[in-house]
């Protein structure tokens, strides 16, 4: 077999799993655009998109859009309940009580999960048929084509929320300057609030795209957001676009590395690309505006 | 029907207020016992020392043992991290890896090339020490997030290189078969002879810590953690120190993690993961940040907390993210830090809402 061969497959994976990285990545600009927060739970709004969705798919026999929309009200309201309960209280806490605490949610989510729902992989059918399609001898899922789809629509919608409405201008006052927006009677704690559900609605979209391709147990959620937040980071944190370029560019990478070593050090090709990004180029690849101001 | 309320607010007092007071006089408190002046052992540090020493001879219960053994290498742990964390200010989510590098390397040199595990003991410390450093020169420049990120990353790769390389660490299986720590011909074989040596390695580390950090060293340490531009300001090589403690932290992890193999005989991957950091980082936040004692006490609560938690199997991990982010919430700075000073303002709250409700027509 030539070594050639498997290069094209492996793009199309890659691109898929890419877009699934750049919604992840997506979820934590949202949150970090309204507070300069970094949500370590992330991930497991993605699984709990995918876990609720099967649950009420399989389990209540409903139909797969109602189940879908369910799931994710029921994710955005654990990203809001999130905020009042764990974010809030700690609003003046420091780096490492935040991060310790959205860790201590993480592992109540998922563990919770693997209680109420089982700690069985999950998947989902297709949302389109499961006859895939054939590419100039390239084999695509009809899935794929919805994760792409989806991921574009949502980039226009959150790119129409930040820069075209009074919300998104206030939430990005609100991180940019707290005081600031204190003074012109924005929120902050409002603010933090919504980017919480909006984000916690991000990630379960994702998760309903991703559970018919690959399986989501409820412990898959803490790779996935550590693997988002790199894509965020090598991107450009704290931009939309650049969230998108990494999510793509990690995705690709990480899926063309399984031609040349072997698939086990999978994972650990991203936290690779991760140190390698943070020393090199700590502002990522389009560059960030909330790092410039800092020292590194 | 006034005389009842204030009836039922006494008794909630006194609830509250007995519980609160035992646990100021057990706890450590972080400003009374370890100030910059301070350069002798006081009194209430020997007693500690003789209740530990006694602990396991008036109480022989094997259980106990084997969790103070337990409580002891996480003391070893987390005083490490707490150089690090505490003093200098910088975050870790990586430790345990670096537990996990000496776990390994113990495991690896008494089973595969018969080494002494006395010499393991040393040579795991050192084993950890080189990686930090290796790992510490490029992420240490790093900050807030991003410094935790990158700990973590490293903990990730860590973790995927131990199951995959099979030849070497026995992949997802691990390693068994570790003999007993033993030093010339005395063997260290029951839980009570273990919880003397972890313990003394202990004792031993932490006189080491608390002459560290009163040395220029620690100072520096301090220094850093308050402003790094105003550390480098006045002469201090940030850059040095950081690296210089993060390999310190390290080689502590690498002992504990030497204790530990020898101890549970078995080397697995699923002991060193994202869980154990997230638990190391936790006893050194509930200890109190920037003290020695506050890790250790951290460690044994954390780690009886634990033990009481796995009774309910299935329901024992949500409950323990619930307590992590309560403890959290309510004691941000430890739970031992000033509990004295809080319990008299919680009593001055108590009598000004008496007094409150009393004004009330």
């Amino acid at each position: 077999m030539n070594f050639w061969t498997p290069i094209p497959q492996l793009l199309s994976s890659g691109i898929t799993i890419g877009a699934i990285y750049a919604l992840v990545a997506l979820g934590f600009v949202t949150i970090t655009r309204a507070s300069q927060i970094i949500n370590f739970a992330q991930g497991e709004f993605v699984m709990l998109g995918g876990v609720i969705t099967f649950f009420l798919l399989k389990g209540s026999n409903l139909p797969y859009p109602l189940s879908a929309l369910i799931a994710m009200t029921v994710v955005v309201m654990i990203g809001f309940l999130l905020q009042l309960l764990v974010i809030y209280p700690l609003r003046k806490a420091s780096v490492l009580i935040l991060i310790m605490a959205t860790l201590g949610a993480s592992i109540f989510l998922s563990s919770t999960s693997g209680m109420l729902f089982g700690t069985l992989p999950k998947t989902l059918p297709p949302f389109s048929g499961e006859e895939p399609l054939q590419i100039w001898g390239v084999t695509i899922l009809p899935q794929s084509i919805w994760v792409l789809g989806t991921t574009f629509l949502l980039l226009i919608v959150l790119y129409l929320l930040s820069h075209r409405t009074l919300l998104g201008k206030a939430m990005e006052a609100s991180s940019t300057d707290p005081l600031g927006a204190d003074l012109l009677g924005i929120s902050r704690n409002l603010m933090v609030f919504l980017a919480f559900g909006v984000s916690a609605g991000i990630g379960a979209i994702a998760g309903i795209l991703i559970t018919p391709i690959f399986f989501t147990s409820y412990n898959s959620g803490t790779l996935l957001g550590l693997k988002g937040f790199i894509a965020a980071v090598l991107g450009g944190w704290g931009k939309n676009s650049g969230a998108i370029l990494g999510g793509f560019a990690l995705g690709i990478v990480e899926s063309l590395s399984m031609a040349f070593i072997p698939s086990g050090y999978k994972d650990a090709v991203a936290f690779a690309i991760l140190l390698l990004i943070l020393y090199f180029r700590p502002k990522g690849i389009l560059g960030s505006p909330f790092i410039d101001s800092r020292r590194w | 029907m006034v005389k009842s309320n204030q009836k039922e607010f006494r008794k909630r007092d006194f609830f509250y207020l007995v519980p609160l007071w035992l646990l100021s006089l057990i706890v450590p408190d972080a400003d009374d016992l370890y100030s910059y002046r301070s350069k002798e052992f006081k009194r209430r540090e020997l007693y500690y020392l003789g209740a530990l020493l006694l602990l396991p001879l008036i109480w022989p219960d094997p259980h106990l043992h084997h969790l103070m053994v337990l409580a002891g290498i996480y003391a070893i742990l987390a005083l490490g991290l707490s150089l690090f964390l505490g003093y200098a200010g910088q975050i870790s989510l990586g430790h345990a890896a670096f537990f996990g590098i000496g776990t390994y390397t113990t495991a690896i040199l008494t089973t595969r090339y018969a080494f002494p595990p006395f010499l393991a003991f040393w040579a795991s410390a050192f084993v950890a020490a080189i990686v930090a450093y290796l790992i510490g020169r490029p992420i240490l420049k790093l900050k807030g997030y991003f410094l935790a990120l990158a700990t973590l990353g490293f903990g990730e790769i860590f973790l995927v290189i131990v199951s995959e390389s099979q030849s070497l660490t026995g992949g997802v299986i691990g390693i068994f078969g570790i003999p007993w720590f033993s030093i010339g011909g005395f063997s260290f074989d029951t839980y009570l002879k273990q919880y003397y040596l972890t313990w003394g390695v202990l004792l031993g580390l932490f006189l080491f810590s608390k002459n560290l950090v009163r040395s220029k060293l620690g100072r520096a340490l301090l220094a850093v953690a308050s402003g790094e531009d105003a550390a480098a300001s006045i002469g201090i090589n940030v850059a040095q120190v950081k690296i210089g403690v993060f390999v310190t932290s390290a080689a502590f992890a690498g002992f504990a993690g030497s204790l530990f193999a020898c101890i549970m005989s078995t080397a697995n991957p699923e002991a060193f993961g994202l869980n154990l950091s997230v638990l190391i980082v936790m006893m050194v936040i509930l200890g109190g940040m920037g003290n020695l004692y506050g890790p250790v006490f951290g460690s044994v609560l954390l780690t009886y907390l634990m033990d009481i938690l796995s009774r309910y199997q299935e329901w024992s991990l949500p409950i323990y993210g619930v307590i992590l982010i309560l403890l959290l919430i309510f004691f941000p700075d430890g739970i031992g830090t000033r509990l004295g000073i809080r319990l008299i303002y919680l009593i001055g709250y108590w009598a000004k809402k008496k007094k409150r409700d009393e004004g009330k027509p």
